[in-house]
């Protein structure tokens, strides 16, 4: 059919970016505090103030504000952080590899084992392996992903003590090669369990239903009746087919994983952009705070973006919308 | 569409399930006062105690009973998923339907923002705002319905525009029927199933944005939240308070979530006649 329509994603960039422009400068109060966080107190001279205040055009009207907000993002300036005192883009890319391992493995991790199970209880429909586990995920669905990390942080590494409490690698360990690989696979066991199961039940859910409506399609029926084998109906016939929806909701998957990384992160004290965050919250960090939520924003619009190119080229029917509720 | 709810609801075993977990949490928010023994926000010289015939799960860092607070919780948690049930589905309606029945270029904008803000991570809007704004129970409620009816709205303008073209309706216009008179009588009736799905899912949605703000320590603190309590009770995990004051806590929450869950779920399959149809086959 059509392009994406880029119009589209460049009005949810737009909005992100307005709104991260807007948000500080709105509130009451000093909008210099509101934009450079409240550890720029503890350093503020007349001087610093002044430099400050024509740095981002505050005694300007809004209009040319915004124009100096936005040649600033475009040389990829993010803002100073008064409490690490060095550049946010700096501090926020030392974070982004963790959270991108984190986030990475467990969309890859979570899809392959939606699709999988999926498949197998759609197939199995009505039998009990399918109804205990719909049953187990519809509970799992109950469980707000923080407290899933939190379960397992005591139950593996409070009360079994069998994996490391926090961090992404042994301090101080100067491992190197694979065992350094290791120690940080060790690391990475529980946050990635603890966001993969959060996100399991909503894909299974997708695909179980995606393959039952498939296997009603007549040309199951023609697979079966040339005498393919049980395997070759179930994966290659109707679970290929059924496997577009949960290509097509990858983008907006994406975003969820975001969103569910920061929180356990926080709980494993694992070195993300997640931790980082939520460390700038409790300081009032403004700038570390916005630098870190548009990069994600701008990371997931992109996300769906490409998801949406691709899905076009591999399905040329109408691109329909679908995760409605997947926020 | 006509559903009579009670009876899908009943006849589904997910829908009995979640109906009698939230009559639970209904009864405890409602006789929360009664059923507490403390009061919940009264601080004491006795802190962190083991749960004990006193303090049945113990008492907070501030001497606080933790099974009081408890109970109080509940009653923040419902309020937050009644207000932002019923704020993002009027806010899906009123924009979902007047897009399908105005139509033009009202239509084509309004459609063009759903399709951006659905691409934005919405949650991670709402923690940055909230960081700002640092909003009380009923300044969340509002940001987070502002910032979530995309989804409902455009199932809404669906619904709608395959509701004004059915045969009652062009039957109506026949014997001269206004349009006042049509969205009354036949596009709002119609649009209730969908509508209440939309408020159970917005629900849920709350209560998970509101417990997770709160973890985060972005809640009021004069209002006693579950998310909150498990911010406060993961700070001494490595004593053992944590088996009766952030496990509970954290249950209590998955309840609720998981009940409204149960009932959206149970709600879907019957609105769904695929599903429908073989749900009737698997559950019965």
């Amino acid at each position: 059919m059509k392009l994406p329509e880029i119009g589209t994603y460049a009005i949810s960039f737009l909005i992100i970016l307005v709104l991260i422009f807007l948000l500080p400068r709105m509130m009451p109060g000093d909008p210099l505090t509101a934009i450079c966080g409240e550890e720029v107190l503890v350093e503020m001279t007349p001087e610093l103030k002044a430099e400050l205040m024509h740095r981002f055009a505050l005694d300007e009207p809004l209009w040319s504000q915004f124009f100096v907000y936005l040649t600033g993002i475009m040389h990829g300036d993010f803002g100073y952080s008064y409490y690490y005192n060095a550049p946010v883009l700096e501090i926020i890319l030392e974070a982004l590899p963790w959270t991108l391992l984190l986030v990475g493995t467990s969309l890859v991790l979570s899809t392959v084992l939606s699709i999988f199970i999926g498949i197998e209880s759609g197939w199995r429909r009505g039998k009990v392996s399918d109804k205990s586990l719909l049953t187990t995920t519809m509970i799992l669905n109950g469980f707000p992903n923080f407290f899933i990390g939190i379960i397992l942080l005591l139950l593996f590494a409070v009360y079994l003590d069998c994996l490391p409490l926090q961090g992404a690698k042994t301090p101080y360990s100067d491992l190197t090669g694979i065992h350094s690989m290791f120690d940080i696979a060790r690391h990475l066991v529980l946050p990635l369990i603890a966001l993969t199961l959060a996100q399991i039940p909503g894909s299974y859910l997708l695909m179980r239903n995606t393959m039952i409506t498939t296997l009603k399609e007549p040309f199951v029926r023609t697979a079966k009746a040339k005498g393919l084998s049980e395997v070759a109906v179930r994966y290659k016939h109707a679970g290929r087919n059924a496997l577009l929806p949960i290509v097509t909701t990858t983008g907006v998957r994406v975003g969820i994983i975001f969103t569910g990384a920061l929180f356990i992160e926080i709980i494993f004290s694992y070195p993300g952009v997640g931790l980082l965050s939520y460390n700038a919250l409790l300081m009032r960090d403004y700038p570390i705070l916005q630098g870190v939520f548009f990069l994600v924003a701008v990371f997931v619009i992109l996300a769906n973006f490409i998801v949406d190119l691709l899905y076009r080229k591999i399905d040329p029917r109408i691109g329909v919308n679908n995760a409605e509720y997947a926020h | 569409m006509h559903i009579n709810y009670w009876n899908e609801l009943t006849r589904n075993n997910f829908g009995k399930l979640g109906l009698a977990m939230l009559c639970l949490v209904l009864f405890i928010a409602l006789f929360a006062p009664f059923l507490a023994s403390y009061d919940p926000d009264e601080p004491s010289h006795s802190i962190l105690m083991s749960p004990s015939f006193e303090h049945w799960l113990g008492t907070n860092d501030i001497g606080q009973d933790i099974w009081s607070r408890l109970l109080c919780g509940a009653k923040n948690t419902l309020l937050v998923a009644l207000g932002v049930g019923v704020f993002t589905t009027l806010l899906s309606t009123v924009i979902g339907a007047s897009a399908a029945l105005v139509g033009g270029l009202y239509d084509r904008i309004l459609m063009r923002l759903i399709d951006a803000l659905i691409v934005i991570p919405a949650f991670i809007v709402i923690i940055l705002v909230a960081a700002y704004v640092l909003p009380n129970v009923w300044t969340l409620i509002f940001l987070i319905s502002v910032l979530t009816w995309q989804g409902g709205a455009r199932l809404v303008r669906a619904q709608t525009l395959s509701l004004k073209e059915r045969m009652s309706v062009y039957a109506a216009r026949t014997f001269g029927a206004n349009k006042r008179y049509i969205i009354i009588r036949h596009i709002i009736p119609n649009l209730s199933p969908i509508l209440f799905a939309i408020f159970v899912h917005s629900a849920t949605r709350g209560v998970f944005m509101e417990a997770g703000l709160a973890f985060l320590g972005i809640a009021d603190i004069s209002t006693v939240s579950w998310g909150l309590m498990m911010h406060h009770a993961l700070r001494f995990y490595y004593l053992d308070v944590w088996k009766w004051w952030l496990i509970p806590t954290g249950l209590a929450l998955s309840v609720t979530i998981m009940a409204l869950v149960f009932i959206g779920h149970a709600l879907e399959t019957a609105m769904d006649p695929r599903l429908w149809e073989m749900e009737q086959e698997d559950w019965q």
